[in-house]
C-alpha cells in the first residue's frame, strides 16, 4: 500500500472549488445590485461604482486565494497526489481569475440600466 | 495499475472463491429480480429502458417531421403535434439524455475505479424504479391523449391553469419530478462511491479521468436539479391550490419560472456532455495507443465547466427584457466556457496526434462527435452573441443549435461506448460491415436533418409552429431535413440489427479486446454481479498495465478481500484523496423495499395527478415509514473493530468510521437541499424585485411570538440531539435527549402550522402571503423529516444498532437538526422582513 498524498487532508478538495466559487459569488451580488439598482433608480454613478466595488473586491478575493493556492508545499514533501492536487487548484484559481476579469469587468463599462 | 500477486497462484482457488461470492452476490431468479440491487443488473435494465424511450421519443420526433415535411400538412392538427413535440423534447431529454448517462455511469463507474459496487445499492434501484415508473406515467398521458402540450421547458403562464386547463402540464411536472428524483439519487450515489470506493492506493491523481468526469458531472447534477424541482412544485400548487407564484395579476411573475426552469436547464447540457466527454477521454487514449495528454488540464477545465456551466442561464432568456449591462455579465460568461470545452478537444486531439492511432468502429463514431460538436459548438459562440440572439431567437437555428450540442455530442460518443464496451457487455465482437453502413447513415442523415435546420432558422422560420403556408421559402429545406431524418432513422435501425446480429452470431472475444488499462477489462466478460473475486491494488510505476494481464490474479483472490466473510456483500471504502483502505464497506443484500417503496411513491404522485389528496398524504406516510424501515435492516447488531481485508491490512467496518459513506451522503443532501432553500430565496426575492402588482394591498403581519418560539422550539430539538449524541458516546442514556427533541420539533412544527393560517395577504390572492406560506413549509416539511429521524435513532437504539462506537446514526440526526435550525432561522427571518422590503416598494422606480 503506498501512502502517497496520505498526508493530504480530504478538506483540501473544497480548495477546487473555491475560485469559481468566488466567481458565481460575484455574479449572483452583481447581478442582484443591479437588478435592485435599476429598480430603484439608484443614482447612476452610485449604482456603477456600487458594481465597480463589488468586481474588484471579488477579484482581489480571487488573487488572494491564487496566492495562498501558489504557496502551499510542493516538492517531495507533498508527495504525488500532494503535487497533482496543488497543481489542479492553482489553474482553478487562475482560470476564475480570468473568468471573473472577463465577465465583470467589461460589461461595467456599459449603460447601467437601459 | 497492478493486481496483487503477494500469494502463490493457487488455480483450484478461482473456481471456489467464484462460486462463494457470485452465491453471496447474485441476484435470484424469476420474481426475485424484482429485488435486485446490483450495479450491473440496474445500470443495464436503465440502459435498455433509457432506450426504449430513446425508440420512443425518435417516433415522435418523425412524426413532427412528417408533419413539416411539406407545407399545409393536415397529418397531424395543431393539438396533437403539440403533445408530440413536447413529448419528443421531454423523452429524449428527461427519459433518455440523462437516465442514459447515468446508466453509463452506474454500470461502468464501480468497474473503472476497481469496486464492487455502489455505496447504496437499495438507493439505486430505487432511483431505478422511479425512473421507471415516472417515464411510464408520462409514456402512457401519450397514449391517453393528455400529453403535456406546452413544449418541453413548459413556459408559464402557457402551462398555467388558465391556458391549460387539463391535466397536461401536470403530468410534465409531477411525471417529471418524480424522473428526478431518481437522477438525484443516483448522483448522490456516485458522488459518495467515486470519493470513498475507490481501489485501494487509486489517489486522485491516479483515478482514470473517468472518474473526474462522473464525479463532477454528479456534483453538478445535485445542484442543477433542486432549482427545476423547486419550480415544478411551485407551478404545481400554483395550478392545484391557486397561490400565484408565475400569476403577474396576483403579484407572481412568469418569467421566475424561465429563472429556475435554465438554473437547471443550462447545466443540464454539460450534465449530458460530460459523461460523453468521459467516454471520449477513456477510449481515444487506448485506440491511439498512449496515455491522454494534459490529465490535469482536463481536471482544471471540467471543474471550470462545471461552474461556468452554471453562471450562463439567462443567454436563454436574452429577449425577456433585462437591462443590458446584465446580458452582457452572461454574454461574456457563454462565450468563455468554449474555453475550457476547447482545453478538452485539443487534449484528444493531442493524444491522437502523439499516438499511434488504430482505426476501428469506436473510433468512427469519434470523429462523427468532433464534426459535429465543433459545429454546435460554434453556432453556440454566436448565439452566446446578444444581437445575433435577438434575431435568432425561438427560430430554427436554435433547434439546430441544440441538437447539433446535445444530440450529436450525445449520440456519436454514446454509440462510440457502445460498440467499445460492448464486448464487456456479451462477450462478443461486433459484425464491422454492418456497424460501419449504419454509421454512415447516422453520420449523413444527422447532417441533413439538423444542419439544414440552420437555414430555415436564419430564413426565419418559429420553431414550434405545426404547419406553414409554402411561401416562405421553406418548403425544399424542410423536405430535405425530413428526408435525413428517415435516412439518421435506418441508420439506427442498422445498429439494433447489428446488436441483435451480433448477439446471436458474434465471435466470442478474449478479455480486454481491445489492450486497455482501466478495471472494467479486468474481471471475467461478461461481468460477475461482484465484478472482482478479489479488489485490485494500484501500485506505483503500475498504472499503465493492460487489464486482461491482472485479472488471472485477482480471480484467484490475490487482490483485497479475496475470501468470502459471514455472508457479506463486503467492498472496501478508502481514504477520499489517498486512496488508503480506512473502511471494511457491508453492502445490502437484495430486497424488494426500493420496489415497495418506488410504489409507494408513484401512488403518491397519482393521487396528486388526480386531486386525490388524502391518497396522496397516506402514501407520503407509507415512503416515510419504508424508509425508516430500510434504516433498521441497515448497519451491525454489534461492534467487530479492525477486520483483516488483505495484504496484511486491518480496518473497521464502515458502521464504526467517522467518514462513513452515509456521512457524506448527508452532505450531498443538504448541498443538494440548500440549493433548492436557496432558490426558493431567490424565487421570494425576484417577485420583490421584478413582479408587478406588488405590494399587494394588505400588508403582512406575521406572528412574531409564534415565529420566535418555532425558532426556540428547532433550537431545543438540535441542542436535545447533541446532547443524545453525547450521552451515547459515553455510554449513557439517549432516550431521554431523544424524546425531547421529538417534543420540540413537534412544537415548532405546530407553531409554523399556526403562523401559516395567519399568514397576509392570503397567500392564494397575492404572491406574498404564497412566498411567505412556502417558506413556512419548507420549515415544517424539515422539521418533520427531523422527526423521522429521531424515530429511527430510537428505533436503532432499542435494537441494539448503535452503541459507542457506532454512532453514525445519531451523527446524522444532529447534522439534520443544525441545518433544519439555520435555514430555519433564515426563512423565519424573511417571513418576519416581507413587511419592511414591502414598504420598501414605494421607491420602486
Amino acid at each position: 500500500m503506498n501512502a502517497r498524498g496520505h498526508s493530504v487532508p480530504a478538506r483540501r478538495l473544497w480548495w477546487l472549488a473555491a475560485g469559481f466559487t468566488v466567481w458565481c459569488n460575484a455574479l449572483v451580488l452583481l447581478y442582484a445590485l443591479h437588478a435592485i439598482g435599476c429598480v430603484f433608480a439608484w443614482p447612476a454613478g452610485a449604482l456603477r461604482w456600487t458594481l465597480v466595488v463589488v468586481f474588484v473586491a471579488h477579484l482581489v478575493a480571487v488573487g488572494w486565494l491564487w496566492r495562498k493556492a501558489a504557496s502551499a508545499e510542493r516538492g517531495a514533501a507533498a508527495g504525488d497526489t500532494g503535487n497533482f492536487l496543488q497543481v489542479v487548484i492553482e489553474w482553478t484559481m487562475i482560470a476564475a481569475f480570468a473568468a471573473t476579469l472577463v465577465t465583470f469587468g467589461p460589461p461595467l463599462w456599459l449603460t447601467a440600466c437601459l | 495499475m497492478s493486481g496483487s500477486v503477494e500469494q502463490p497462484p493457487q488455480p483450484a482457488n478461482a473456481l471456489r472463491l467464484h462460486r462463494q461470492l457470485a452465491a453471496i452476490w447474485a441476484t435470484g431468479p424469476g420474481v426475485q429480480r424484482l429485488a435486485a440491487v446490483n450495479h450491473s443488473v440496474l445500470g443495464l435494465r436503465m440502459m435498455i429502458t433509457s432506450f426504449v424511450f430513446f425508440a420512443i421519443g425518435g417516433v415522435l420526433g418523425m412524426l413532427t417531421r412528417v408533419q413539416l415535411a411539406t407545407p399545409n400538412s393536415t397529418f397531424m392538427d395543431a393539438g396533437t403535434y403539440n403533445q408530440v413535440f413536447t413529448m419528443h423534447g421531454s423523452m429524449m431529454l428527461f427519459l433518455f439524455a440523462i437516465p442514459m448517462v447515468e446508466s453509463v455511469a452506474v454500470y461502468l463507474t464501480p468497474k473503472i475505479l476497481g469496486t464492487r459496487d455502489f455505496a447504496f445499492p437499495r438507493l439505486t434501484a430505487y432511483g431505478y424504479w422511479c425512473y421507471l415508473f415516472g417515464a411510464t406515467i408520462l409514456t402512457v398521458s401519450l397514449l391517453a391523449g393528455v400529453a403535456p402540450d406546452s413544449g418541453w421547458f413548459m413556459y408559464t403562464p402557457l402551462s398555467s391553469n388558465v391556458f391549460t386547463p387539463g391535466i397536461n402540464a401536470d403530468v410534465w411536472l409531477l411525471g417529471v419530478t418524480f424522473v428526478e428524483i431518481s437522477a438525484l439519487s443516483l448522483a448522490m450515489e456516485i458522488v459518495v462511491s467515486v470519493l470513498k470506493m475507490r481501489a485501494p492506493g487509486m489517489s486522485l491523481d491516479r483515478m482514470p479521468i473517468f472518474g473526474w468526469y462522473i464525479l463532477v458531472t454528479a456534483l453538478m447534477m445535485i445542484v442543477a436539479f433542486p432549482p427545476l424541482i423547486l419550480g415544478s412544485i411551485l407551478l404545481e400548487v400554483e395550478r392545484a391550490f391557486g397561490l400565484p407564484f408565475f400569476d403577474p395579476a396576483r403579484g407572481g411573475d412568469p418569467l421566475l419560472w424561465q429563472h429556475l426552469f435554465w438554473l437547471f436547464g443550462h447545466p443540464d447540457v454539460y450534465i449530458i456532455f460530460l459523461p460523453m466527454a468521459a467516454v471520449l477521454s477513456t477510449i481515444i487514449p487506448v485506440f491511439a495507443g498512449r496515455p491522454l495528454v494534459g490529465y490535469r488540464a482536463i481536471v482544471v477545465a471540467i471543474v471550470a465547466l462545471a461552474f461556468l456551466s452554471f453562471g450562463i442561464w439567462v443567454h436563454h432568456m436574452f429577449t425577456v427584457g433585462i437591462p443590458h449591462l446584465a446580458l452582457a455579465f452572461f454574454s461574456a460568461g457563454s462565450a468563455i466556457v468554449a474555453v475550457p470545452t476547447a482545453v478538452q478537444i485539443f487534449a484528444w486531439l493531442a493524444t491522437l496526434s502523439h499516438g499511434r492511432p488504430r482505426w476501428d468502429l469506436p473510433m468512427l463514431y469519434v470523429f462523427g462527435f468532433f464534426f459535429v460538436f465543433v459545429a454546435g459548438g460554434l453556432t453556440g459562440v454566436m448565439l452566446a452573441m446578444v444581437p445575433f440572439d435577438w434575431q435568432a431567437h425561438d427560430t430554427y437555428f436554435v433547434v439546430a443549435h441544440m441538437h447539433y450540442v446535445v444530440a450529436g455530442a450525445l449520440a456519436f460518443p454514446m454509440l462510440a461506448a457502445l460498440y467499445y464496451w460492448l464486448p464487456l457487455l456479451t462477450g462478443r465482437s461486433t459484425v464491422q460491415r454492418l456497424s460501419t453502413v449504419a454509421f454512415w447513415l447516422v453520420f449523413v442523415g444527422f447532417n441533413m436533418t439538423f444542419f439544414l435546420m440552420h437555414l430555415t432558422g436564419l430564413l426565419g422560420m418559429p420553431r414550434r409552429i405545426y404547419t406553414y403556408t409554402g411561401y416562405e421559402s421553406w418548403n425544399w429545406l424542410n423536405l430535405l431535413s425530413s428526408v435525413g431524418s428517415f435516412i439518421m432513422t435506418i441508420g439506427f435501425a442498422l445498429v439494433v440489427i447489428d446488436l441483435v446480429v451480433q448477439l446471436r452470431y458474434g465471435r466470442r472475444v478474449r478479455r480486454d479486446p481491445w489492450r486497455a488499462t482501466t478495471f472494467e477489462w479486468a474481471m471475467p466478460i461478461p461481468p460477475q454481479p461482484y465484478a472482482f473475486a478479489s479488489i485490485p491494488h494500484v501500485g506505483a510505476g503500475t498504472d499503465r498495465t493492460e487489464a486482461g494481464r491482472i485479472a488471472l490474479s485477482l480471480a484467484r483472490g490475490e487482490g483485497y478481500l479475496g475470501a468470502a466473510r459471514n455472508g457479506w456483500q463486503e467492498t472496501l471504502g478508502v481514504h477520499m484523496v489517498s486512496g488508503k483502505p480506512d473502511q471494511l464497506i457491508v453492502l445490502p443484500q437484495p430486497t424488494y423495499l426500493p420496489l415497495w417503496t418506488a410504489l409507494a411513491t408513484a401512488v403518491a404522485v397519482l393521487a396528486l395527478l388526480f386531486k386525490l389528496y388524502p391518497v396522496a398524504i397516506v402514501a407520503t406516510v407509507v415512503i416515510a415509514g419504508l424508509f425508516v424501515l430500510a434504516a433498521q435492516r441497515s448497519g451491525h447488531a454489534r461492534d467487530y473493530g479492525p477486520l483483516p481485508v488483505g495484504r496484511g491490512v486491518s480496518v473497521p467496518p464502515h458502521t464504526e468510521v467517522a467518514e462513513a459513506p452515509p456521512w457524506l451522503a448527508l452532505i450531498c443532501v443538504l448541498v443538494a437541499d440548500g440549493t433548492l432553500f436557496a432558490s426558493l430565496l431567490f424565487g421570494t426575492f425576484y417577485l420583490w424585485i421584478a413582479a408587478p402588482n406588488w405590494p399587494g394591498g394588505v400588508s403582512p403581519d406575521p406572528s412574531r411570538l409564534l415565529a420566535l418560539g418555532a425558532v426556540a422550539a428547532l433550537a431545543v430539538g438540535a441542542v436535545a440531539s447533541r446532547l443524545s449524541l453525547r450521552a451515547l458516546a459515553a455510554a449513557g442514556g439517549a432516550q431521554g435527549w431523544i424524546v425531547l427533541a421529538m417534543l420540540a420539533l413537534a412544537g415548532s412544527i405546530a407553531a409554523l402550522v399556526g403562523m401559516m393560517g395567519g399568514v397576509t395577504p392570503d397567500p392564494r390572492t397575492h404572491a406574498l402571503g404564497a412566498t411567505a406560506v412556502a417558506l413556512l413549509c419548507f420549515v415544517v416539511v424539515h422539521a418533520g423529516i427531523g422527526l423521522l429521524f429521531l424515530v429511527s435513532n430510537l428505533l436503532r437504539l432499542a435494537g441494539g444498532r448503535v452503541s459507542p462506537r457506532r454512532l453514525v446514526d445519531f451523527r446524522l440526526t444532529r447534522l439534520w437538526l443544525d441545518y433544519t435550525t439555520v435555514t430555519g432561522v433564515l426563512a423565519l427571518a424573511l417571513v418576519l422582513a416581507l413587511p419592511a422590503l414591502v414598504s420598501v416598494l414605494g421607491a420602486r422606480a
